[in-house]
Formats: structure tokens, C-alpha cells, sequence
């Protein structure tokens, strides 16, 4: 898949909070939005970007190869359709708080057209000093080799600012976001890194343990060329609402008594097994990197 | 947000699924004006399971009996809830008792339909014996008759139990759900079916959207949830709020202010690994994009606004601040710690004037030590003091502030 600065933007919801102030740091870094999406604001420009009242009446004036959606909550699933229904086969939605069933809708209904979701709840990718789509500020990434997988904005500069620091900039960045429920997840940009030609090593960061069984299901199936390290924040911080499978919420609240088994020592085992190096801080990222890329 | 059972059976009635002739009672005294015929059973409205074990759940046969039974339920907390309503209901013989759930799967991505052939209180029977269908597609009627013929049920039962899960299934969908369960769904020698108990929970982020909600009457427990207090106070995000994370620890001595969910819980790690486990942490939110003094006041405030929660907390001997901003918001924070120190060594020495540091140390003495990360650390205006540390280095800073709150 390729990610470039001739790719052409647009934002739906771009009347919604914030979404103009990001249009403005994507246009300093070279994105070319062409069109915002706002029902009822058509013929208004904000920030120098043409606003229209659907996507179809964008299509007039400009081609369009991403939609990146800032739309309240309960309108994602219609804005992804209109997207969808326009050709647009990469879309990141940027807003978060979906319900799920909206969300399972929109990642069943992307399936059938073949279209990459990003999101809901994503930052967005970043290509440092190229490519910028989304919240994610360019000003804390370098380029470089490493690839990036992140569940968080905040995490990612923690990470970028180590590797920064050990002069070991990044390949690509992607924000996978934080909601139970994701258009694409760590397995699919796993495999997306693993083929990109400017990636040697990916560090995945995450705040779930029960997403790394993606990394798991990947990596059993097939074996990577690419050493992936995986630094799993907030192992040791209270832990919120975990979501798992039906049968083990039924069994956890139907036996509210049996203590629930602690899962994620065995998990780490497994990854290790697998080869995987497991960090405990940013600041282990970058030794362990360079190790990885030295070996490789 | 779960529901009680009363207003879980509220939502069964909307779509047809049989219940019993049921009245719920908010006063001891009401329940004379009982419609229902005796024999009936009262069940305290409480969030929590095990009620029945814990004396919630009375078999009455007449008027006297119920007052005194409905006095003591309502006088019983379970697992420290005490209800505000009992649900009267009429009794049923059953014969045999189902379970059958739907509840969203996030790891297939999808609800997923359970049922168990024996339903009710022997939890491990039920899971010994559930059966599961996942709903990939488009629900039809076929999957909840493939579950009933899983289950073991022959005959007109697969055909009868089926039609519930569909109706279980509309109000999944209609009323976004996350789990809905009926256990036991009793059926009685004719083979007439009956949802005997249920379970609903509604998912949080739907709220907003299911006017079911306004008709429901939420009891105190519920309302005390914060996501449906979030959804009332109708969160404005323009604006710069706070807010606490319900992380509490009553002998930690480091209390923890970030500007993100995720700096917030990277930075309650780090301790933890370093063995400290941190009091509290709270959240600064929808902070300034542009300069000018309207944008950056109404930060100031909330910054004030949480270090005075704070610091009335005895405990606290540190303050670390993991904050990522630009350098206009940094600076900002650096002032306002700085202001704040000084407005209290200000206000030390005027007491030491007057000769009345009496009436001082106590809250000198617990003010505590505050641990800056912020960014553009060279950027910043200011020099350590005994009193604000800072540093670019987030690692360095958790050091800091375990070496601050460590004797001696």
C-alpha cells in the first residue's frame, strides 16, 4: 500500500471541533486536502478548503483517494458509507466513541467493498517529513526505519522521542486507536510493515493484552522477515474494562466468585517463545532495536 | 450501564417476551395496594448478583407477611446496595429452567447467541452446557433455531424458544446492547415459556441515542456511573476541563496529572514498576490550540482548580505533571506552580511575622513537592527550586518524584 503526498484528501466533518485546526497542521506538512464534507455548510471554505454538502458533489471538482472523518459519533457509519459508496477505498476515522454495532457495521460493510478503515478512534499515519494524515504531530517523529504501531498518540511520542534521542528515526507511524471494536487491526498493519521496503524492525505499543492475540494468530500462521518488539503500557496500572470473547464475559459474571485466571503472564510467555522481544519502557526501545536491526 | 431486573423485563414487554404480572414497590407500606394474587415473590433491585444466597428474594402468602418481608429487604444491603425498589411478582411453577444470553463477542467482532439447557442457579451446570452461535451476517431465524437444537430442545420448544431469542435479538440491536440474558427462562408442564429473571446492559456509548433511557428511572447506584454522568453534564470538548480517573490508592504519597488517558496509565506504570503505586492520577483535557489570554486563562483556572483538590489530600507528597504540550501551554503550567509556591512561602512568612506559625505548618507542612515533565524544557523560563522540579525526561522525573516521597 502506498501512502503519498500526491494522495488527495478530504475531511468529513470538517465543521466539527478541532477539524479545522488539523486541516491547518496537515496543509503546513504538505497533505493535500481538497474538499471538506459538511451537510448544510456547502459553499462555505474554511481554511482556504472548499466545503460541499456531500462527498458525490466533491467528486466534480476533484479526485479523492482518502476521507479522513471527524463526525460526531453516531454519524460514522453513514459518513464511512458515503465514502464507501464514492470510491473512496482508504478511510481513517478519527472520531472515537461509536457504539459497537455501528462500528461492526462499518467494518463488515468496508470488507465487502474492499476498503481500508483506520479507526474509529484513530490518530491517524504519519510518514515522517512526507506524508501526515490525522492528529498525530509531526513535529515528534524523525524519518528513519523503524516502524511504529500504535494503539495511542501520547504512547507513540514516548516511543518516537527514544528513538529520536538513539538517532533511529521512524519508517511509518500508524495509529491504530483504542476502541473495542477497529476497521483494521495489529495482524493487518503487521503484514503492511513487513512488505514495506523502508521498514527494517516494527515496535508495536499497546495497552490491551488480549489485542497482542493478534500478533499471536499472525505470527503462528506465518513467520515475519521484520524483528517485531512489542511494549504493552500499562501491564502494571489498574486495568480498565477489559473485551474479550461472549463465553468468558458470561462465565466472568455468572461466576462472579472464582477469581478470573491472570491470562497475560501466559500470553507474554507465549510471545516469547515466538521470538518476540517484549520492552517494559520506552527507554529499552532503542538498545533492543538496535540489537534487533545488528542480528537481522 | 446495567440494568435493574424491573427495568430489564420493562424492555421485554416492548417486544413481547412473556413475563409475569409484576409491581414494583418504593415503600414497605404500599405493598396492601397489591394487585397481584398471593402467593408472591418479592426480589430486591439491587445491581449486584447473589441476592438470592444474601436474603433478597422472599416467598410471601399473604398481605402481613409481605410488609414484614418487604421491610427487611429493603433494610438488607447487598454487597453494600441497598435497593430503592422490590419487584412483586406472581409465582410460577416451572418444570424445567433455560438459560439463553446474547452478548457482543469482541474478539469475533459479532454478537453471539448463548444458550444453556439448564438454566438457573447452578452456575456450574449451566457453562458446562452452554452452546454458542455467532451472528456473522445478517441475523436470521435459522441461527436461533440452530442454537435451540444445540441446546438438546426437541419438538415444539425449538420452534417456541427460538421465537424469544429472535425477540432478544431486536431488542439487541434496537437498544444497542451489550449483553442481554434471560436465566431462567422457566417452562412449565404445557411447554409455555416465561423469562423468570433477566439481565440487560446497555452499552455506554449508545446512551445518548436510546430515548428508552429518560423513561427508565435510574436508580442512585446507577446514576453514580460516570459515564451516564458525563452524558448528563453533556460534556462540552471546546472547552478545557479536568477530570479525576478512578484510581485510587489511600497510601500513596504521588498523585499523577496528565493530559491523556495513556500518558496517564504509562505514567502509573513506571511507578508501579519501581514498586511505588501511585494515590491518584487526574486528567487536563481539551487544552488551548491558540495563544491569547482568553484561551490560556480558562487553563490557568482548571490547572488551580485540580492542584486545590490535591493538595487537601494529607497523603500527597508529590505532584508529578506529565504533560505534552506546546511551549505556550508549558510555560503556562511552569507559571502557575511557580505563583502558587510563591503565594504560600508569601503567606508562611507573614504568619512567622505576626508570630503565628501555629496556625501554619500544618498546611506547610504537607505541601507538597511538584515534579515537572513537561516538553521544550530549554525553552522554558525557569530554574529548579527545592519546591518545582522539572525535566524533559519522563524517566528522570518518576525518579524524582520517588526519591522525593522516599525516607530519609
Amino acid at each position: 500500500m502506498n501512502w503519498s503526498t500526491t494522495d488527495k484528501v478530504i475531511i468529513q466533518g470538517i465543521t466539527e471541533h478541532r477539524a479545522a485546526w488539523h486541516a491547518i497542521q496537515m496543509k503546513a506538512s504538505g497533505t493535500q486536502i481538497v474538499a471538506g464534507i459538511s451537510p448544510g455548510h456547502g459553499g462555505m471554505k474554511i481554511e482556504e478548503v472548499p466545503v460541499f454538502d456531500s462527498i458525490e458533489q466533491a467528486l466534480q471538482v476533484a479526485q479523492i483517494d482518502i476521507s479522513l472523518i471527524f463526525v460526531a459519533p453516531y454519524q460514522v457509519l453513514d459518513a464511512a458509507k458515503e465514502a464507501i459508496a464514492a470510491g473512496i477505498r482508504r478511510l481513517i476515522v478519527m472520531t472515537s466513541g461509536v457504539p459497537p454495532l455501528d462500528a461492526i457495521e462499518l467494518v463488515r460493510h468496508a470488507r465487502r467493498y474492499d476498503t481500508l478503515v483506520l479507526g474509529p478512534g484513530s490518530s491517524g499515519i504519519i510518514i515522517p517529513q512526507q506524508v501526515c494524515l490525522g492528529n498525530l504531530e509531526p513535529q515528534f517523529y524523525l524519518p528513519g526505519t523503524v516502524g511504529l504501531i500504535t494503539s495511542s498518540r501520547h504512547l507513540s511520542y514516548e516511543v518516537a522521542a527514544e528513538l529520536n534521542g538513539a538517532n533511529l528515526g521512524q519508517s511509518m507511524v500508524v495509529s491504530l486507536g483504542n476502541e473495542p471494536i477497529a476497521g483494521s487491526n495489529l495482524a493487518h498493519w503487521l503484514s503492511i510493515l513487513d512488505e514495506d521496503h523502508s521498514t527494517k524492525a516494527i515496535v508495536s505499543i499497546g495497552q490491551r493484552i488480549d489485542r497482542i492475540k493478534e500478533i499471536i494468530a499472525y505470527s503462528e500462521d506465518r513467520s515475519y522477515n521484520k524483528p517485531v518488539i512489542i511494549y504493552l503500557a500499562g501491564l502494571n496500572a489498574p486495568q480498565e474494562k477489559s473485551y474479550r470473547d461472549a463465553l468468558t464475559i458470561v462465565s466472568n459474571y455468572l461466576s462472579a466468585s472464582i477469581p478470573a485466571v491472570n491470562r497475560d503472564r501466559q500470553t507474554i510467555d507465549r510471545l516469547e517463545t515466538l521470538g518476540m522481544k517484549i520492552v517494559q519502557k520506552p527507554s529499552e526501545i532503542p538498545s533492543i532495536v538496535r540489537q534487533a536491526l545488528s542480528a537481522a | 450501564m446495567e440494568l435493574l431486573e424491573y427495568q430489564a423485563k420493562e424492555l421485554f414487554k416492548m417486544v413481547d417476551i412473556p413475563i409475569l404480572p409484576s409491581q414494583t414497590i418504593r415503600d414497605s407500606r404500599k405493598i396492601k395496594q397489591l394487585q397481584i394474587p398471593y402467593p408472591v415473590v418479592l426480589k430486591s433491585q439491587v445491581s449486584s448478583g447473589g441476592r438470592g444466597k444474601a436474603g433478597g428474594v422472599r416467598f410471601v402468602g399473604n398481605t402481613i407477611d409481605a410488609i414484614a418481608a418487604a421491610r427487611s429487604i429493603f433494610n438488607l444491603s447487598i454487597l453494600g446496595e441497598y435497593p430503592e425498589v422490590i419487584l412483586a411478582e406472581a409465582h410460577y411453577n416451572t418444570e424445567r429452567e433455560l438459560f439463553l444470553a446474547i452478548v457482543l463477542d469482541y474478539e469475533l467482532q459479532c454478537p453471539v447467541l448463548l444458550g444453556s439447557p439448564l438454566g438457573g442457579m447452578n452456575v456450574n451446570s449451566l457453562l458446562a452446557n452452554i452452546q454458542q452461535v455467532a451472528i456473522e451476517e445478517e441475523f436470521s431465524l435459522f441461527y436461533a433455531r440452530s442454537l435451540a437444537i444445540k441446546m438438546g430442545l426437541s419438538g415444539k420448544s425449538i420452534c417456541s424458544v427460538s421465537e424469544i431469542v429472535a425477540k432478544m435479538y431486536r431488542l439487541f440491536c434496537e437498544k444497542d446492547l451489550d449483553l442481554i440474558e434471560i436465566n431462567p427462562l422457566g417452562v412449565n408442564s404445557k411447554g409455555e415459556l416465561m423469562a423468570l429473571d433477566g439481565k440487560v446492559a446497555m452499552n455506554d456509548y449508545a446512551l445518548a441515542r436510546q430515548p428508552v433511557v429518560k423513561t427508565l428511572a435510574f436508580s442512585k447506584q446507577q446514576s453514580k456511573t460516570s459515564y451516564y454522568n458525563s452524558l448528563r453534564a453533556n460534556r462540552d470538548f471546546s472547552k478545557v476541563s479536568w477530570r479525576w480517573l478512578d484510581w485510587n490508592n489511600a497510601t500513596g504519597k504521588v498523585a499523577i496529572i496528565c493530559n491523556s488517558f495513556d500518558s496517564a496509565l504509562l505514567t502509573w506504570d513506571l511507578l508501579k514498576q519501581s514498586q511505588v503505586t501511585p494515590a491518584c492520577s487526574a486528567l487536563i483535557e481539551n487544552s488551548p490550540i491558540a495563544d491569547g489570554a482568553e484561551n490560556i486563562e480558562p487553563y490557568r483556572k482548571q490547572l488551580e482548580n485540580m492542584l486545590d483538590e490535591l493538595e487537601s489530600f494529607p497523603q500527597i507528597e508529590a505532584i508529578i505533571l506529565n504533560i505534552w504540550e506546546s511551549v505556550m501551554v508549558s510555560q503556562e503550567i511552569v507559571q502557575t506552580v511557580v505563583d502558587r509556591c510563591d503565594r504560600l512561602e508569601a503567606a508562611l512568612s507573614v504568619a512567622e511575622e505576626a508570630n503565628e506559625s501555629q496556625s501554619l505548618p500544618s498546611k506547610i507542612g504537607v505541601l507538597p513537592r511538584f515534579i515537572l515533565r513537561l516538553l521544550h524544557e530549554q525553552e522554558l523560563n525557569f530554574t529548579n527550586t527545592e519546591r518545582i522540579y522539572l525535566s524533559g525526561n519522563l524517566e528522570t522525573a518518576i525518579a524524582e518524584a520517588i526519591a522525593t516521597t522516599e525516607p530519609e
